[in-house]
């Protein structure tokens, strides 16, 4: 019994070791804060710290910019006031909620499954670069467009 | 005491990564990807000394260099962005002038089709009509101006008085 105890103990170790974990594990905060800035400062009040860099040089509107307004007129359920403020807004948030979900999912099944780490690892880098992609396509092509 | 030296180069690389990736992010997003330079230089730095500590010891290098490359990726999307403000704010310079250009051009239509076409002016007073009517040849009309200086009567435009 102990020693069962033992090697379970070690494996759980052994796992929080594992650079994979942490790295989901850091991603994950971080899309949290991402969930927690779009929740703190409200469209109302308009008083997001970050401005857009882009228009303050060039005095022209980019193609993310009211992506906070979105992000918080979602996370308030406001889904077509969102849409007006950014029509990539919803497109962004669920690819970040989806990551938040996704690296709880992968993290259990790699701690589960320790025989099909590898490919997990490999499905996740191909599915999370495809879909950041698809994401992030207007935007990167509206930088290439002018670069 | 060398598990210790493996973990310290394996953690620089988890951190590289995760900086390279929130960088990535960052300069994608045209608001902000002018700060992304700084965590991108951050994590390459941090993806450097990982990698250099971890062929010291020995250790597995993959996280570290997938830091290192994505944080150059980043860097260079980043640094893009200069060269799109750039090319927006010159392009933002010229608006002015293509503007101030079509509203001329719209001016000169406007005056061009004034002068082409036939203008008829009808005042109408206690039952008397006046009705001037002007062709839209120009040169018909400096004719015209010749003739009325000189006495003429045999003008293109009419005033017909009506009772």
């Amino acid at each position: 019994m102990t020693l069962s105890k033992l090697k379970n103990s070690i494996a759980q170790i052994k796992l929080r070791n594992e650079p994979y974990l942490k790295i989901n594990i850091i991603l994950a905060g971080v899309i949290l804060l991402i969930m927690a800035y779009s929740g703190i400062f409200s469209p109302e009040k308009d008083n997001y710290p970050v401005v857009c860099i882009h228009e303050k040089i060039t005095g022209e509107p980019c193609v993310s910019c009211g992506l906070s307004h979105s992000f918080s007129l979602i996370l308030r359920g406001r889904v077509d006031e969102a849409y007006q403020w950014n029509r990539y807004g919803m497109r962004v948030f669920l690819f970040f909620a989806g990551q938040l979900i996704l690296r709880i999912i992968f993290s259990l099944l790699y701690s589960r499954y320790s025989s099909t780490r590898k490919q997990l690892i490999l499905f996740d880098i191909v599915g999370s670069s495809v879909l950041f992609l698809v994401t992030f396509m207007p935007f990167l092509t509206y930088i290439f467009k002018f670069s | 005491m060398e598990e210790v030296k493996n973990n310290s180069g394996q953690n620089l690389g988890i951190a590289a990564l995760i900086t390279a990736i929130l960088t990535f992010v960052l300069a994608v997003i045209p608001c902000v990807g002018l700060i992304a330079i700084i965590p991108g230089i951050v994590a390459i730095v941090l993806a450097s000394v990982g990698l250099s500590q971890a062929n010291r010891n020995d250790s597995p290098h993959g996280v570290a260099i997938a830091g290192l490359i994505i944080g150059i990726i980043a860097i260079m999307i980043s640094f893009s962005q200069i060269f799109v403000a750039g090319k927006i704010a010159r392009h933002a310079d010229k608006w002015p002038k293509q503007i101030e250009n079509i509203v001329n051009d719209v001016q000169d239509n406007v005056v061009k089709d004034l002068e082409d076409a036939n203008v008829s002016i009808k005042v109408e007073s206690n039952g008397d009509t006046i009705k001037i009517v002007t062709t839209p040849d120009k040169r018909n009309k400096e004719q015209t101006l010749e003739d009325l200086e000189k006495g003429n009567s045999s003008a293109n435009d009419t005033v017909k008085v009506k009772k």
